[in-house]
């Protein structure tokens, strides 16, 4: 083989000496030293920002109420709202007094600032009744003399959100602020340490991989080496190459080995050094980072394979470059019909939430539409429309019985929690062909439903409110217009409607979240299909709450709580399964507890940092549960020994699952993937008792037999970002806050690009080498 | 400084037989070219073959084939007995190509290690042949020096280097002196007679036939695709004597008797009236003569000798005047051409 490693030095030596290549060079260190001085700094999480909030409404009607009340009693919303500017408090006035008027979120966090440095509005008393966290806790014990200004200003901010529980945000203690130069960045972008990782790993180093790599470096790269195979093919050259004893298979495959050195000498250096300014700068090491430079180069060669059966052909660099860059459009009008299928053609299609009524099988779509399965056709009906541009939102529809369904559609909710106008529960009845009658008033910003017994429980951006079954039945279709509801609801009290601004009760649905208690984010709930208990988790913290016996829509009893360990602020999920709760955290391994006493039971079972939970669900009663993960596959967790130790026992073999539902009547867990396919496996055994595998519509079958294979045969150059990013990352998939203020999973799509990249530069080489190895010359 | 471990002399090193090579034509152009119409040739080990023939001929088809650069559409060559394009027969041959073209970021030490390599030489081997031939070639004080400064003069004695850089038994010179001045093309024909001299085989192709009729042993002459002619210089041109001889004579009044020296010249040289026949006078008195006549053969050279002493005339020089290779070259590409 000394022959052909020749060949591949000798092309780093040419590539050493293009002038190309010092220029590159040169842009590359000016680059590293223009990113050299970023630095950042670490201290308590203090200033607001607007982001923070997650319910500013609940805040401006929190303040209002809290104008409202009066001076003798204490109360810390009424402190705090003294407090605050002359202007904003006249502005809370009039919102006190019932007027519309439209306080920005920066004007909020603004005014919160100012009250950092001042803590004249803390009163003892007005905050004993407030749920204060453990760290609020520690800080209020320690003497105000003690405290430097960062820790007071830290206990300040602390203050003011437990005085406004459900409206922020959760966020870690310590921030990191970006600096360039020792100077602080301009803009705010305090960010947390985790989040600074996160977003450094996930989004700064692709972006930068994707276009100074992905695109500057290739392009030169083609530029610089499309002129190789032609020279070698001079007479002068070539017949000398080819009198030598070595193989013309592999002396092209070794040219076009040491073609990539251009990029591999430029992608090396790149990539080290923003490795090490990321490390010595920012204190985020991250040895995955050198994953991009196999991975440029991989990328580069896709485009380089082209370029190479290009100058094998016609002997011309001009030609190699003008036919690899009809390459290069071709790749990118393909990402764009790609792009353009997966978001008007799948996606909207794509099953997010499940329910079986008897034997009607309901599901929730991304494209904001509720559809059933109709068996004789074999094909989803749509009771919503799902699309692409819906600004709808769908809630998780909810069996009431075989033939009953409860949904809402939040209008204009896809984009904003609260959407726009009323949100009326919808009834959907088998007898009325499955129309859609609207029952009673849902809270504002209502995000989720539950069934527990005979109680339906909404959850919005910080409450928990309940109704009857029967009273949602009942309401069903008896309701008054919207113009009449709105015209009631005027007539209602003032402090009616400040409760309907913060989320709070509407005439059907009561709070039942003990007071000063809000379910913010990151956060999931259980509730007992008995509707006996329902166990939330809340910003790292677990709580059991019971219903009074006597009526189980009054506020509910805290009976026991845990806080857990580690970041608050990550993602969690919990499934119920006989006496066994499961947590599972983002980056963290999986948590079994007494469902009880919220007790841990044995030791956490530890899950792949590069698995991101997205969905728990209970396996029966026998304390198994099924988790759906960022990678789209499902994996069981069943006890070992006498249910304390518990594994993970396999992973299902169904792949690009999107929502799993468990079906207690039938004891079967439902599995949506590839869009809309369903399978119905027992829970016992795991055996698929039935599938649904729908017809497809016109334009699903032009996705599935024309542009699928499309985006297979045509390499997805563009798409090698996301495998990039998951390299970087380590994980799977990434966590994105939608516009709606849910948090979302989005799968990063590793196997297919890789794939068609793969499949595309193996035909290229093998065309070029059999070209090259028959051919005379 | 070249080995003398060259191949027994009485070995077909080159064994050609029958050899034929058609280029088809391509999807827009279908018109079908035969380079070689069956040639068939033998080098044997020692030999400086000469390949001649004019453009179009299918020397460069030929020379590629034995190198494996193109496959032969019919026929079998062999090298050292392996079949052409075998690493086995690929590792014994050493190859200057026509305009050589080494990589522009190469200094000479660097090609010839890197051609070293490529012919599967150790390091070691590399760095001590290189100094060897780079002082062979004449290139031993600029070998760190880029080649793009190089003078097509100093690129073919590079390609010389190369070619002889693994010690081959066999050389396959494409025009070695092309390009080069009068100094640099003796210099060249002088290696080329050293490995000549050391037992190697060399298989050349030059258009410069005087450079040729010198170096070369032995010769084949390809026109249109056929082998017209081949064998030794003397072989390629014995019995094929021009026919023209020259004669300076003595000869004084008396020798003539009377008659006219022309008329004289004509009876002893054997010649009719009607042949071609030349007398010049040497000297201003009339006794010096110099004749050119047609004798186109041995025998009647030796008669007109006979007869010139038989009548007293004394023959001061005879030159029979023989083919040049150019002339055989000239002569057996037309009939060759004529017949086609």
């Amino acid at each position: 083989m000394r022959q052909y490693a020749a060949v591949i030095r000798d092309s780093f030596h040419a590539a050493l000496t293009s002038r190309v290549l010092w220029i590159a060079f040169v842009a590359i260190w000016l680059l590293l030293a223009a990113l050299s001085p970023i630095g950042y700094r670490e201290d308590f999480t203090t200033r607001f920002r607007s982001s923070d909030f997650s319910n500013g409404t609940r805040m401006k009607a929190m303040l209002a109420q809290g104008l409202a009340t009066p001076d003798q009693e204490a109360s810390a919303t009424r402190n705090l709202a003294n407090a605050m500017p002359e202007d904003l408090r006249r502005q809370l006035e009039r919102v006190a007094e019932g007027e519309e008027v439209r306080i920005q979120l920066r004007e909020l966090a603004s005014a919160l600032n100012g009250m950092l440095d001042d803590e004249s509005w803390y009163d003892t008393e007005a905050w004993k009744p407030t749920l204060r966290f453990k760290e609020l806790r520690e800080l209020d014990e320690l003497p105000d003399e003690g405290l430097d200004e960062s820790t007071r200003r830290r206990r300040a901010r602390l203050r003011i959100e437990a005085a406004f529980p459900g409206v922020f945000e959760t966020r870690s203690s310590r921030s990191v602020l970006l600096t360039y130069a020792s100077m602080d960045f301009p803009a705010d972008l305090a960010i947390d340490k985790t989040q600074f990782s996160s977003l450094i790993n996930q989004y700064v180093f692709p972006l930068i991989i994707d276009w100074l790599l992905g695109f500057i470096l290739i392009f030169l790269g083609i530029l610089v080496t499309a002129s190789i195979i032609p020279d070698m093919l001079q007479p002068g050259s070539l017949h000398l190459l080819l009198s030598k004893p070595i193989s013309r298979t592999l002396l092209l495959l070794s040219k076009f080995l040491g073609g990539c050195a251009f990029v591999l000498l430029c992608v090396t250096q790149l990539v080290i050094g923003l490795y090490l300014v990321a490390g010595l700068r920012l204190d985020v090491w991250n040895l995955r980072l050198l994953w991009c430079i196999p991975v440029s180069v991989f990328l580069f060669s896709v485009f380089f394979s082209v370029s190479t059966l290009a100058g094998l052909r016609w002997r011309s660099p001009i030609l190699a470059i003008g036919v690899t860059t009809i390459f290069g459009t071709i790749c990118f009008v393909t990402g764009i019909l790609g792009g353009l299928s997966d978001g008007f053609i799948r996606t909207p299609d794509q099953v997010r939430g499940l329910a079986l009524a008897g034997e009607n099988v309901f599901a929730a779509t991304d494209g904001g539409g509720l559809k059933r399965f109709d068996v004789e056709q074999n094909a989803w009906q749509e009771i919503f429309k799902s699309s692409a541009v819906n600004s709808d939102r769908i809630l998780n529809p909810i069996p009431f019985g075989d033939d009953l369904v409860g949904t809402a559609v939040v209008r204009g909710g896809r984009f904003n929690p609260f959407g726009a106008g009323p949100l009326d529960l919808l009834v959907l009845n088998e007898a009325y062909d499955w129309e859609a009658e609207p029952s009673l008033r849902l809270p504002t910003a209502t995000s989720r439903l539950f069934l527990g017994g005979d109680l339906v429980v909404s959850m919005n951006t910080s409450e928990l409110a309940a109704a009857s079954v029967q009273d949602l039945l009942q309401a069903a279709g008896e309701t008054e217009s919207d113009d009449e509801a709105e015209a009631e609801q005027a007539d209602e009290g003032l402090l009616s409607k400040l409760s309907n601004m913060m989320g709070g009760a509407t005439p059907g649905f009561s709070p039942v979240l003990p007071p000063q208690m809000a379910i913010s984010k990151p956060r999931d709930l259980v509730f007992d299909p008995q509707g006996e208990w329902i166990i939330a988790i809340s910003s790292g913290r677990l709580m059991r709450l019971e219903p009074s016996t006597e009526n189980p829509t009054q506020r509910w009893t805290l009976r026991v709580e845990r806080s857990l360990e580690g970041e608050a602020s990550k993602q969690a999920k919990i499934a119920v399964s006989g006496n066994r709760l499961l947590v599972a955290r983002s980056e963290a391994p999986l948590i079994i507890l007494d469902a009880i006493t919220l007790e841990p039971i044995g030791e956490p079972l530890p899950l792949s940092d590069s698995l991101i939970p997205d969905t728990v669900q209970p396996l029966g009663t026998g304390g198994r549960f099924a988790l759906l993960t960022s990678d789209g596959r499902c994996r069981i967790i069943e006890p070992k020994d006498e249910a304390v130790t518990y594994e993970i026992t396999q992973t299902l073999r169904q792949k690009e699952i999107e929502a799993l539902h468990f079906h207690v009547a039938t004891n079967q867990l439902l599995l949506a993937h590839h869009i809309d396919q369903i399978d119905f496996l027992d829970a016992n055994d795991l055996s698929v008792k039935r599938a649904i595998r729908p017809s497809l519509a016109q334009w699903r079958l032009i996705d599935r037999y024309v542009l699928a294979p499309l985006r297979i045969i045509v390499p997805q150059t563009g798409e090698l970002g996301e495998p990039i990013s998951a390299l970087i990352s380590g994980k799977s998939a990434i966590v994105m806050n939608a516009p709606n203020g849910e948090e979302q999973v989005i799968r990063y799509d590793i196997a297919r690009p890789i794939l068609s990249c793969t499949i595309f530069l193996l035909v290229m080489l093998t065309m070029s080498c059999t070209y090259f190895a028959t051919r005379d010359f | 400084m070249i080995s003398s471990d060259a191949v027994e002399s009485a070995e077909a090193i080159v064994d050609v037989r029958g050899l034929k090579k058609r280029y088809s034509g391509s999807l827009f152009n279908r018109r079908s070219v035969d380079a070689l119409r069956g040639v068939s040739l033998t080098a044997s080990g020692g030999e400086v073959f000469g390949l001649l023939g004019p453009n179009g001929a299918g020397k460069t088809t030929l020379i590629k084939i034995l190198l494996g650069v193109v496959k032969p559409s019919s026929g079998s060559a062999s090298l050292f007995g392996e079949a052409v394009g075998s690493a086995a027969a690929r590792r014994r041959v050493g190859y200057l190509p026509e305009s050589l073209r080494v990589d522009r970021h190469h200094t000479a030490r660097s090609a010839l290690r890197y051609y070293g390599r490529l012919s599967g030489m150790a390091p070691k081997e590399i760095a001590k042949r290189s100094d060897e031939l780079l002082d062979l070639v004449g290139l031993a004080g600029r070998d760190r020096e880029s080649v793009k400064r190089f003078s097509k003069g100093m690129y073919q004695r590079l390609g010389l280097a190369q070619a002889l850089m693994h010690n081959p038994d066999l050389l396959v010179l494409d025009e070695p002196t092309d390009g080069l001045d009068p100094v640099g093309r003796n210099e060249v024909r002088k290696v080329i007679e050293r490995l000549r001299d050391a037992g190697k085989t060399i298989f050349l192709n030059s258009h410069i036939l005087q450079e040729v009729e010198v170096i070369c042993t032995r010769v084949a002459i390809l026109s249109k695709g056929e082998i017209c002619g081949s064998g030794s210089i003397e072989e390629l041109s014995s019995g094929s004597v021009s026919g023209r001889v020259t004669l300076d004579v003595i000869a004084d009044e008396k020798t003539f008797n009377g008659g006219a020296a022309s008329t004289k010249f004509r009876e002893w040289l054997g010649l009719s009236d009607s042949a071609d026949l030349e007398v010049a006078a040497n000297d201003g008195i009339g006794r010096s003569h110099r004749l050119n006549a047609m004798l186109d053969s041995q025998t009647k050279i030796d008669a007109a000798v006979d007869r010139l002493r038989q009548a007293g005339v004394s023959i001061v020089r005879l030159e029979a005047q023989r083919e040049t290779l150019e002339d055989t070259f000239m002569k057996l590409v037309s009939a060759s051409e004529a017949a086609n």
